[in-house]
């Protein structure tokens, strides 16, 4: 088990999500960059779609009263260890029984992950341990982490491999690569135009449902149509033309014209904005955006 | 020669408007399947294509979520290319929903009834005498668009949406009547309550309505 000392931001149990529940209403939600939380897990010796924590802008104090195993991914936060050794992304981490991880402020980027050897064992709420807060279920009571939680964690079985990560090379690019929308062609020359070349910040009204974008205005010529299904990095443009980007748990229907959609290929970066970014689009063509390979993190042995 | 359209430049290859299907991203496509939406939904749901992650009915369309790196395979470009008007949407259950209309449940059943011309007691037995169609569930999990409402019924939204509307709170936006399953913010009319629970995680069947179910509200 693990004990929480003290909340970060916004502390959110997570996996893979549960996908196929669309028709529910239920979105797949579930780790901002699934392939960040899979290669924290590798680390640790765990399957890939256990559950760990995704930490946003700032984290948490935890406390290992048996010590444990654990490992990092993501946006680099300023963190401390009980046994004064330095907090290494990207690699296992050993904790002594009794020692505490503290994680303050993110350096740079937004979110990070951090797996537990043995997954955290909370139970799966329709397939899956992924905290829903806009319906508050999943992850721990369905809620993010407070000081006092106590967090069950699975057994963990052999010996413990010290491996190091590396993460793939695109998440370092800047920009937002998106492929044309369904009803970008609603829009007229100079809305297009000013949400092509335009300069957009990200706002504070910023969460896992959506991050709205501050800039230049986004004329289109119709402002509702039918509700329509959508999914992650789909850029809607409501009335007042600023965009607004749908995130992991946003509503699986939306009644706004959608413009343009972020690639999945994408979506990792989406993760690692924060309120204050400059966000700049890119256009790709369809088969562009289908030829990016998933990027893949590799993962060797330390030393 | 003139210089390329702006819309040519930025959107490259620009979507053929007469397409029943459209890309939403890479991932995403949306296929206008108009009446034939519920249909189209149970066919592919039965036919089960590996490809398919998740598939999301709306307002005349069916969004299909490609799982990552999956193309469209040629079994279900063939099911895609299949008429859809000769496909059936089977029949779903028939749900009655227990209502408490007007007063601090329903606070908008006065103002819509008046705006529709006609008593509180008619506008309750016009929206209760119908047998409506779950359209499609979103906006929140398991919050049901129920087609059928009558036409001297149908309201724009609210200009300004509330901040919290409660749980069970049965509503109209534009064509539709729905019911919120959870308190939160919301933009429609609400003109009275159920106990009924819509969305339960923890049940078997998370969702109390699905899409192609039927409903009709019973005047408490």
């Amino acid at each position: 088990m693990i004990e929480v000392l003290r909340a970060g931001l916004c502390d959110l149990v997570m996996d893979r999500g549960r996908p196929g529940r669309g028709a529910f209403g239920v979105p797949t939600g579930g780790a901002a960059d699934p392939a960040a939380l899979a290669a924290a897990n590798r680390l640790v010796g765990n399957d890939a779609d256990a559950a760990g924590l995704e930490i946003t802008l700032s984290g948490p104090a935890l406390r290992f009263p048996a010590g444990g195993v654990a490992a990092l991914t993501g946006a680099r936060f300023v963190a401390t260890r009980g046994s004064g050794a330095a907090v290494a992304w990207d690699q296992t981490l050993v904790l002594a029984a009794g020692e505490t991880l503290t994680l303050e402020r993110a350096e740079a980027g937004c979110r990070c992950w951090l797996a537990l050897g043995g997954g955290l064992a909370v139970p799966p709420v329709m397939g899956s341990r992924s905290t829903f807060l806009p319906a508050s279920f999943g992850g721990f009571q369905g809620r993010p982490l407070q000081a006092g939680d106590v967090l069950p964690v699975g057994g963990r079985g052999g010996e413990v491999r010290l491996l190091r990560a590396q993460p793939p090379a695109s998440l370092a690019g800047k920009g937002l690569r998106v492929v044309a929308g369904p009803q970008a062609e609603q829009f007229d020359d100079a809305g297009l135009a000013a949400f092509f070349s335009g300069n957009y910040c990200v706002d504070s009204a910023f969460d896992r449902r959506g991050l709205r974008l501050l800039g230049a205005t986004v004329t289109h010529r119709r402002v509702e149509l039918p509700s329509q299904g959508v999914l992650p990095g789909a850029i809607q443009i409501p009335p007042d033309g600023q965009p607004i980007i749908l995130g992991w748990d946003g509503p699986v229907t939306g009644g706004y014209p959608v413009v343009a959609g972020v690639i999945a290929a994408d979506w990792p970066r989406l993760a690692q904005l924060e309120p204050g970014d400059a966000v700049r689009f890119a256009t790709i063509e369809l088969e562009t955006a289908r030829a990016q390979a998933v990027a893949r993190w590799k993962i060797e042995g330390l030393g | 020669m003139g210089k390329p359209k702006t819309s040519r430049l930025y959107l490259k290859a620009a979507p053929d408007p007469n397409a029943t299907w459209r890309w939403v991203s890479e991932r995403g496509l949306r296929l206008a399947t108009g009446d034939a939406t519920l249909a189209c939904y149970a066919t592919l749901s039965l036919l089960n294509f590996p490809e398919i992650e998740d598939m999301i009915p709306a307002d005349g369309s069916l969004l299909l979520i490609l799982r990552r790196g999956e193309l469209v395979s040629a079994d279900l470009q063939e099911a895609l290319a299949v008429p859809l008007a000769n496909t059936q949407a089977t029949t779903g259950q028939l749900h009655e929903i227990a209502v408490e209309y007007g007063g601090t449940a329903g606070p908008d059943l006065s103002a819509l009834a008046q705006q529709a011309g006609m008593d509180a007691a008619t506008y309750i037995s016009s929206h209760s005498a119908v047998e409506y169609t779950v359209a499609f569930l979103g906006f929140q999990p398991g919050f049901p668009y129920l087609r059928g409402l009558p036409p001297a019924l149908h309201a724009p939204r609210r200009a300004s949406p509330r901040v919290r509307v409660p749980k069970g709170s049965v509503a109209i936006g534009g064509a539709y009547t729905g019911i919120y399953p959870a308190n939160g913010p919301g933009g429609w009319h609400i003109i009275g309550r159920t106990d009924a629970v819509l969305f339960d995680p923890q049940r078997e069947a998370p969702a109390l309505l699905l899409p192609g179910d039927c409903v009709r509200f019973v005047a408490a």
